[in-house]
C-alpha cells in the first residue's frame, strides 16, 4: 500500500492509501468514481482512458489502464470532467459537438484529452500550416475510434486550429 | 481527510458527487433542461464531451439513489477449451486477498428451477463431467465482496490455469441451427408470374442430413417434404445450366471465404444488478441493443424459479450505448449479471467485462464459405443464372444464425436481377465463440464474394463494370431473389452514373499508367443493396410539449452512437416546430399507459389467429424490437413522429386557430397540413406567424392534446388503425395511441380500425433495401506489398436524411470498417481464437487513421426522391462495397484475385513476387 | 484428472521456434540445449576446432539475439514489434529523433520505469528502440555476429562492452523477466554474458 496524494483538475486529492498493484484507471473509476475516463482494453491500445499529465511547463496523455495509480503520485493531471472550467466549454469540446465528431462517445475523452495536449503543444511551438493535416494523424493515431472512420474528429481539431491561426500556426 | 481505497468507496464519492445524486432516468435524459449548449451538434454532445455518467459501466451503486453504496463485483469465469472432459474448478492459487465469496456453477443453477430462454438454448454454465459445448462457454460465477479482491483474481485467472480437464472427447457434434434453399425462376418476361419463388411457395429446408450433419440438398423423395421436393427439381435444374452451359455463355465458379472478427464495440459489456430480496425486486443497470427482449428474456430465465430466486419486480435501466454494430443484440450478458445479483441478494454487484473477456465472450460476425456460380450471356452481358451454396459458422449457440444465413441466402444477388437463381444455406454448430448479429449481417460476406466475382466477369468478357451493372442492375418495381419487388425506392442507375463520373474511375487507366516507381496502383468499384428491417420492427415513442413550449421526447430506441436521440429530436421539430431540450432513449417501462399486450411470435403467427388477436383493442404483434438492422431512422423515430403528428393535429393546430381567431366554419380549419414551421415559427399563408411558445401556452390553457404516446409496427409495411380524437378520426401508420390533454394524465385510446400487415409477408426476405457504391484507388509498394488507399468515393441513398452530419459519419465509419474486415481484422476459429481468452487489440487490429485516406474519402448522400421520401436504413450498406471495391482495386494491381479475408501484406507481396 | 495447460505458451513456443527458423537460426546447426535454456561455454568444449567453438557459441547465443523479445526493438524499420508473434507494434509508434519515440508518443508515455503485470505492461527506464544500424530484425544469425562485431553498428562497443552490455545492462535483462503473456528469452542473462565473453575471448568467430 502506499499513500497516493495528486492534483485532478486543479483540486488536491489525497493522501489516499492504495494497493501498489491498482491501476490508475481503477483507481479514478472505482476509488473515485470519475468514470469520465473510459476503460477499453486494458492494453494501451485504445487510448480511451488517457488523461493529460500536467509536468514541467507542458502536457502530455498517458494511459492509465497500464499504469499504476501510485505512478501519479505527486502529478497534476487533467480528465476529461475537467476541461469545461466554470461550465463553459472549451473551443476543442464545442468543436466536437458541432462537428458531429462522435457518435458513441466512448473514445471522446481519450480523443479530447489527446487534442487538447495537441494543441497546447501548437501553441509552444507553431507549426507551418502544411503541416498540419499530417501532424494532426500522427497526434491522434494512437487513439481507436470504432464509429467514426476520424474524418469528422481530426476536422474538428483542425478547424479549433484555424479558428486561430496566428496563435497555432508559423 | 485521510481515505481509504479498501473501504473508502462512499467516502471519497461523496467528495466527487453532487450536493443530491441524480436520478438514473435524469442522468439519461439529454440535453437536458436548462443546459447550455451548442446551437448545432447531436442532443447528447455536451455529455459526451464532459465525461457525465451515461454508459452502463460508468454506474457503480453509490450512483443510484436508494441503493446500499457499497458495490460488489462479480467475475465470470469461461472454458478456453472445448473438446475435454470439464471437471471443476482449481481455485486453489488465488490467495487469501483475492478469494470470492460466492461461486456459482451449473449446479447451483439447476437446483433453483431455470429456464433457458430459446434463443439462448444451451447450458447457462458447463456442467462438471461433460464437454463444454463452446469455447468461451461460461463454468462460473465469481462475486467478490471487495474491488480489490476481485480485480486481484481477475489477474491471477487470467495468467493461471484454474480449470480441470480430464479425457479428450473432441468438440461436441450438434445439429446445424438450419437449412434453407431458395430458389426463383423467373417466367418468360419480366411482368410475368414467377415459374417459382419462395413467396409464392414458402420457404423450404432439405428433409435429409448426412451423418457428417450436413444437409442433403439433392432431390430426395420425401413424403413429408414434398415443399423441398418441388423447389429443389428448379433448382437442380439451374445447377444442370450451369454445369452444362450453352454456347455463348460465360460461366464462373468460384469459392470464397469470410473471417470471423469482433464488433468491437469501444465499451465492453458491462452492468449492475442489484435484488431487493424483501419487496423481491431486481433491478439492472445495463446497456444493450434489444432492452425489452432483454427484460423478457430475465423475466422468462426467472419465471419458474425456486421464491428466492423469482422476482416479483424486474427495473431494467437501460443506458446509452459504447457502441454496438450488432453485438448487442440478443447477448446473454444480462442473463448471467441477473444471476450475479439474484445469488448476492440485498448486495449491489457489478459484471463487467475486461477486453479479453469481451473477446472471449462477445458476439462474433459468423465466417462463411461460399461457392459461387454465375453464368452470363456472352452477348447481351446479362446474368442468365446464379447459384450459390453457403455454409455459416455459427458457434456455439444459434443465437442469430438462422437469421443472418436467411439474409445472405435472401441478399446473394445483391442489387441485380437475375431470373434464375438457387441459393442453399446452412448454419453449423460449431465449438466456436458464439456469432450473431452484427453491421452487414450476412450481406457483408455474401456481396463480398458475389461483387468480387462479378468484376471478373467483367475482366473475363471484357465488359466495363459499370456498364455490365447497369444492364443487370434491379429495376423499380423488378422482383428480388425471393420473387417480391422491393416497396421503397430503388436508384441503382443513379448510383451507377455516380460512380461512372467520378474522377477516381474515369481516371483509372492514366493513374495506372503514371505509377511511381516501385508502386502498383489499381483501382475497383462495387455496389450493394442491403435490406433493412426485420419484418417484425416495432416502435415506442411520447412527445410530449409544456405551456413554455418546451418539448420532451421519450423513446424505445437505444442510442448506441446512431444519434437516433438527434434524429428523434430532429423528425419531431419537423412536425412541432422545435428541438427537444430533454429526449430519453432505450426506455421501455414509461410506456403503461398503452397498456400493449403481444400473443404469440410476430414471425411465425397464422392470420386467422392474427385476426383473432386484433380483436383486443391492446393487442399488437410486437412490443418493442431491438435497434438493429440499421432500423433507427425509419422505425425507431416512427412512433414519437407520429406522436408529435397528434399533437400538432388535435393540440397545436387548434390553439394556433383559437390564436388567430378562426372560427369553427371556416374553410382554414382543416387545411392544418399546409402550415409548416421555420423554427419555433408556426408560418401559415395569409395568417400572421406564431411562436411555438405561444400556441403551446393556448393549447394547455384550453385543454388541447398536449401530448401523444404511440406505438408503431412493420412487417414490411406499417399497421395502420384509426382513432376517434374531438376534432375528427385519425388514421395513421400506428395500431396504439394513448393522448394527454392540458397537464392530465396519458388516456389510451381505443381503436376503431386496425389493418396489421398480413401474416404472409413473412415469406418476404425483405423489401427494404438502400443501395450503395464504392470506388477505390489502392497504390501497393512492391517490395513489402503494404497497401494505401489513396482516394475512395462512397455514393449512398437513403431517403430523408433527418441528420445528415450523422448519415456521413455513419458513412465515414462504414467504410472504416469496411477497410478493417478487408485489410486487418482476423480472428482464427477455435482453441487459436479469441475463445482462448488471450486476445485482445494490437494482436487484433482494427483500423486507425493511419489506416484510412481521411482527406481523400468523398461521401455523397443522395438527396431524397422527394421531399416526402421517408428515411431509409444506411448504417449497414455503406460498409459493403468498400470491402470488394478493395479487393477489384488489389486486382487492377496485381492481376490477382484473392478469395479469402483478410488481404495482408504478406499475402499481396506473396503474389507479386 | 489433470490440469491442462494453457494453449497460449504452447502457442508461443511454436510461434519462438517460427521466429528462429525464419531468421535461419536452426540453419545454423549446432543447439546444444532445447528452447528454453542455454548451454554452458563448457558444453562446447568437444569441439576441438577453436574457430568452430568460437562460432558455436555465437551461435548458442544467437537462441539469445533473435528471439522477438530483442528483435522487436532491434527492428528492420523505425516501428517496433510486438509480441511472441512479433507482430507490428501497435499503437503505431515510431523510433523519432533520440530512439524514445515521437513528440506525441514517447515510449515511455505507455513503458514506464517497471513492468505492470497486472495489464501486462512491459517497462524499463530506459525503454527505446536500438538504433537504426544495430537492427536485427530478419537478419541470420551470421549476419547478426558480423554486425554486433562491427564498431559502426553496435553502438561504437568493443567486445568488452558487448560482454557487459548483454550480460549486465538492464535493458537487455528486462528480455529475462518480460511479466505474463510474454515469453522470456532462453537461460538466464548470466549465462548469456558467459557465452559473449567465451566468444569473445575465443576470437570472435563468426557462424
Amino acid at each position: 500500500m502506499t499513500a497516493l496524494s495528486l492534483t485532478i483538475n486543479g483540486r488536491a486529492i489525497g493522501p489516499i492509501e492504495v494497493r501498489d498493484d491498482l491501476s490508475m484507471n481503477d483507481f479514478l473509476r472505482e476509488v473515485l468514481g470519475m468514470t469520465g475516463t473510459k476503460f477499453g482494453c486494458g492494453a494501451a491500445q485504445c487510448l480511451s482512458c488517457a488523461v493529460i499529465v500536467d509536468e514541467d511547463g507542458a502536457s502530455s496523455t498517458r494511459p492509465t489502464c497500464i499504469a499504476p495509480a501510485v505512478d501519479f503520485n505527486g502529478l497534476t493531471i487533467r480528465t476529461v470532467e475537467g476541461h469545461a472550467a466554470g461550465g463553459a466549454l472549451t473551443p476543442l469540446q464545442v468543436s466536437f459537438i458541432e462537428h458531429f465528431a462522435f457518435q458513441c462517445g466512448y473514445c471522446t475523452p481519450g480523443f479530447l484529452n489527446e487534442g487538447q495536449v495537441f494543441l497546447e503543444r501548437l501553441a509552444r511551438d507553431p507549426i507551418p500550416r502544411a503541416e498540419l493535416e499530417r501532424t494532426i494523424t500522427e497526434a491522434l493515431d494512437g487513439h481507436l475510434c470504432r464509429c467514426s472512420g476520424y474524418v469528422k474528429y481530426h476536422e474538428a481539431v483542425r478547424a479549433v486550429v484555424l479558428a486561430d491561426a496566428g496563435r497555432y500556426l508559423t | 481527510m485521510k481515505w481509504s481505497a479498501a473501504g473508502g468507496i462512499v467516502l471519497s464519492l461523496s467528495r466527487f458527487a453532487g450536493a443530491q445524486t441524480p436520478d438514473f432516468l435524469e442522468r439519461e435524459t439529454l440535453p437536458g433542461r436548462g443546459v447550455p449548449h451548442p446551437a448545432v451538434g447531436r442532443v447528447d454532445g455536451v455529455a459526451k464531451v464532459t465525461g457525465a455518467k451515461l454508459y452502463a459501466s460508468d454506474f457503480r451503486a453509490v450512483d443510484l439513489p436508494g441503493w446500499p453504496a457499497q458495490t460488489h463485483h462479480a467475475l465470470l469465469l469461461r472454458t478456453p477449451d472445448a473438446s475435454h472432459v470439464y471437471e471443476g474448478l482449481a481455485l486453489d492459487g488465488l490467495g487469501a486477498d483475492a478469494k470470492p465469496v460466492v461461486i456459482v456453477t451449473a449446479e447451483d443453477v439447476a437446483k433453483i428451477g431455470l429456464r433457458v430462454p430459446s434463443f439462448y438454448t444451451g447450458d447457462l454454465f458447463c456442467p462438471v463431467g461433460t464437454t463444454p459445448l463452446y469455447l468461451g462457454q461460461p463454468v462460473a460465477l465469481l462475486i467478490f465482496d471487495r474491488f480489490d479482491a476481485y480485480d486481484r483474481a481477475r489477474t491471477f485467472l487470467r495468467d493461471n490455469p484454474h480449470l480441470k480437464f480430464g479425457a479428450e472427447t473432441g468438440p461436441l457434434a450438434r445439429p446445424n441451427y438450419g437449412a434453407f434453399r431458395f430458389t426463383r425462376v423467373a417466367g418468360a418476361t419480366p411482368d410475368a408470374p414467377d415459374l417459382y419463388s419462395p413467396i409464392q411457395e414458402g420457404w423450404i429446408s432439405p428433409g435429409f442430413v448426412e451423418s457428417s450433419g450436413r444437409p442433403v440438398w439433392q432431390v430426395l423423395p420425401d413424403a413429408k417434404g414434398a415443399d423441398y421436393v418441388k423447389g429443389a427439381t428448379y433448382g437442380t435444374a439451374i445447377r444442370d445450366e450451369l454445369a452444362k452451359p450453352a454456347a455463348g455463355t460465360l460461366v464462373l465458379d468460384r469459392s470464397f471465404a469470410t473471417q470471423s472478427i469482433d464488433p468491437m464495440f469501444l465499451e465492453p459489456e458491462a452492468g449492475l444488478g442489484f435484488y431487493e430480496p424483501g419487496v423481491k425486486k431486481l433491478d439492472l443497470v445495463l446497456g444493450v441493443q434489444s432492452p425489452f427482449e432483454a427484460a423478457e428474456a430475465i423475466a422468462y430465465m426467472l419465471g419458474e424459479a425456486m421464491p428466492d430466486f423469482k422476482p416479483a419486480s424486474i427495473d431494467g435501466k437501460f443506458c446509452y450505448v459504447g457502441g454496438g454494430f450488432g453485438g448487442r443484440d440478443h447477448t446473454p450478458f444480462p442473463l448471467y449479471l441477473a444471476l450475479a445479483a439474484l445469488f448476492f441478494p440485498g448486495r449491489p454487484v457489478r459484471l463487467a467485462h475486461d477486453r479479453y473477456q469481451q473477446f472471449q465472450g462477445g458476439i462474433k460476425r459468423h465466417a462463411f464459405k461460399m461457392r459461387s456460380q454465375i453464368a452470363v450471356d456472352r452477348a447481351s452481358g446479362t446474368i442468365a443464372a446464379f447459384a450459390a451454396d453457403h455454409v455459416l459458422d455459427g458457434g456455439g449457440l444459434m443465437n442469430y444464425s438462422v437469421s443472418v444465413a436467411v439474409v445472405a441466402g435472401t441478399g446473394a444477388i445483391g442489387m441485380y436481377s437475375v431470373p434464375k437463381v438457387d441459393v442453399t444455406t446452412v448454419a453449423e454448430h460449431t465449438r466456436g465463440v458464439t456469432a450473431g448479429s452484427m453491421r452487414g449481417y450476412g450481406t457483408v460476406q455474401c456481396l463480398t464474394a458475389l461483387e468480387t466475382l462479378v468484376d471478373e466477369v467483367c475482366t473475363t468478357l471484357p465488359l466495363d463494370p459499370i456498364e455490365f451493372r447497369r444492364r443487370n442492375a434491379l429495376k423499380v418495381g423488378g422482383r428480388t431473389l425471393t420473387g417480391n419487388p422491393y416497396s421503397v425506392s430503388v436508384r441503382a442507375p443513379e448510383i451507377l452514373d455516380k460512380l461512372d463520373g467520378h474522377p477516381i474511375w474515369r481516371n483509372r487507366m492514366a493513374e495506372k499508367a503514371k505509377a511511381r516507381a516501385g508502386v502498383l496502383v489499381g483501382t475497383g468499384v462495387a455496389c450493394a443493396a442491403k435490406d433493412y428491417g426485420t419484418g417484425a420492427d416495432c416502435s415506442l415513442g411520447t412527445v410530449e410539449v409544456d405551456a413554455e413550449g418546451r418539448i420532451s421526447i421519450h423513446s424505445d430506441a437505444v442510442e448506441m452512437g446512431n444519434g437516433i436521440g438527434t434524429a428523434l429530436a430532429n423528425r419531431v421539430a419537423g412536425h412541432i416546430g422545435g428541438i427537444a431540450d430533454q429526449v430519453t432513449v432505450a426506455q421501455v417501462d414509461v410506456f403503461d399507459a398503452l397498456g400493449l399486450v403481444k400473443s404469440g411470435d410476430p414471425y411465425s403467427i397464422t392470420q386467422a389467429e392474427q385476426d383473432k388477436a386484433a380483436a383486443n383493442p391492446r393487442w399488437v404483434p410486437e412490443i418493442s424490437s431491438a435497434t438493429s438492422a440499421s432500423i433507427g431512422a425509419h422505425v425507431g423515430t416512427q412512433a414519437a413522429s407520429e406522436a408529435a403528428r397528434v399533437v400538432f393535429r388535435f393540440g397545436l393546430w387548434p390553439a394556433a386557430l383559437a390564436i388567430w381567431g378562426i372560427p369553427a366554419a371556416d374553410p382554414r380549419v382543416n387545411q392544418w397540413d399546409q402550415a409548416f414551421w421555420q423554427g419555433e415559427t408556426l408560418i401559415f399563408s395569409g395568417l400572421p406567424p406564431l411562436a411555438l411558445k405561444a400556441i403551446a401556452a393556448k393549447a394547455h390553457q384550453q385543454g388541447g392534446v398536449t401530448g401523444a404516446m404511440t406505438h408503431a409496427f412493420s412487417r414490411w409495411a406499417w399497421s395502420e388503425a384509426t382513432f376517434a380524437l374531438p376534432g375528427g378520426d385519425w388514421s395513421a401508420d400506428i395500431d396504439a395511441l394513448a393522448v394527454r390533454r392540458g397537464s392530465g394524465e396519458f388516456q389510451v385510446l381505443d381503436r376503431k380500425a386496425v389493418a396489421f400487415p398480413p401474416t404472409d409477408y413473412n415469406r418476404i426476405g425483405t423489401s427494404f433495401a438502400s443501395m450503395c457504391g464504392t470506388t477505390v484507388r489502392v497504390e501497393i509498394e512492391r517490395a513489402t506489398g503494404k497497401l494505401t488507399i489513396a482516394k475512395a468515393y462512397s455514393v449512398v441513398e437513403c431517403g430523408q436524411a433527418l441528420v445528415p452530419e450523422i448519415v456521413l459519419g455513419q458513412a465515414q465509419g462504414g467504410f472504416a470498417m469496411g477497410v478493417g474486415q478487408a485489410l486487418l481484422e482476423d480472428l482464427p476459429p477455435f482453441e487459436e481464437g479469441p475463445g482462448n481468452g488471450q486476445w485482445n487489440l494490437g494482436r487484433y487490429v482494427v483500423a486507425r487513421a493511419s489506416d484510412l485516406p481521411l482527406h481523400d474519402l468523398e461521401i455523397e448522400i443522395l438527396p431524397p426522391l422527394s421531399p416526402r421520401e421517408p428515411p431509409k436504413g444506411m448504417a449497414e450498406v455503406v460498409m459493403i462495397p468498400v470491402i470488394p471495391a478493395l479487393l477489384n482495386a488489389i486486382f487492377d494491381a496485381t492481376g490477382h484475385r484473392f478469395q479469402s479475408l483478410p488481404v495482408t501484406p504478406q499475402m499481396i507481396k506473396g503474389v507479386i513476387g | 484428472m489433470m490440469i491442462r495447460e494453457w494453449r497460449f505458451p504452447a502457442l508461443m513456443v511454436a510461434a519462438v521456434l517460427a521466429s528462429a527458423l525464419a531468421t535461419g537460426f536452426s540453419g545454423t546447426g549446432v543447439s546444444a540445449t532445447g528452447a528454453g535454456t542455454l548451454a554452458a561455454p563448457a558444453d562446447f568444449a568437444h569441439i576441438a576446432d577453436p574457430k568452430a567453438r568460437s562460432a558455436a557459441y555465437f551461435t548458442e547465443l544467437g537462441k539469445v539475439l533473435t528471439n522477438p523479445r530483442c528483435t522487436n526493438c532491434h527492428p528492420a524499420t523505425d516501428r517496433p514489434r510486438q509480441g511472441d508473434e512479433a507482430r507490428l507494434h501497435q499503437p503505431p509508434v515510431f523510433r523519432g529523433l533520440d530512439g524514445f519515440g515521437l513528440d506525441s508518443m514517447r515510449c515511455s508515455s505507455c513503458h514506464r520505469a517497471a513492468n505492470f503485470d497486472p495489464a501486462r505492461m512491459p517497462g524499463h527506464e530506459a525503454w527505446h528502440l536500438a538504433p537504426p544500424e544495430m537492427a536485427w530484425e530478419g537478419k541470420t544469425v551470421s549476419q547478426i555476429c558480423e554486425q554486433i562485431k562491427d564498431p559502426k553498428r553496435n553502438g561504437n562497443r568493443t567486445l568488452a562492452d558487448l560482454i557487459e552490455h548483454i550480460g549486465k545492462d538492464t535493458l537487455v535483462g528486462w528480455a529475462w523477466h518480460p511479466g505474463p503473456g510474454r515469453t522470456p528469452v532462453p537461460g538466464t542473462q548470466a549465462e548469456a554474458g558467459a557465452l559473449v565473453e567465451a566468444w569473445a575471448l575465443s576470437g570472435a568467430a563468426c557462424p
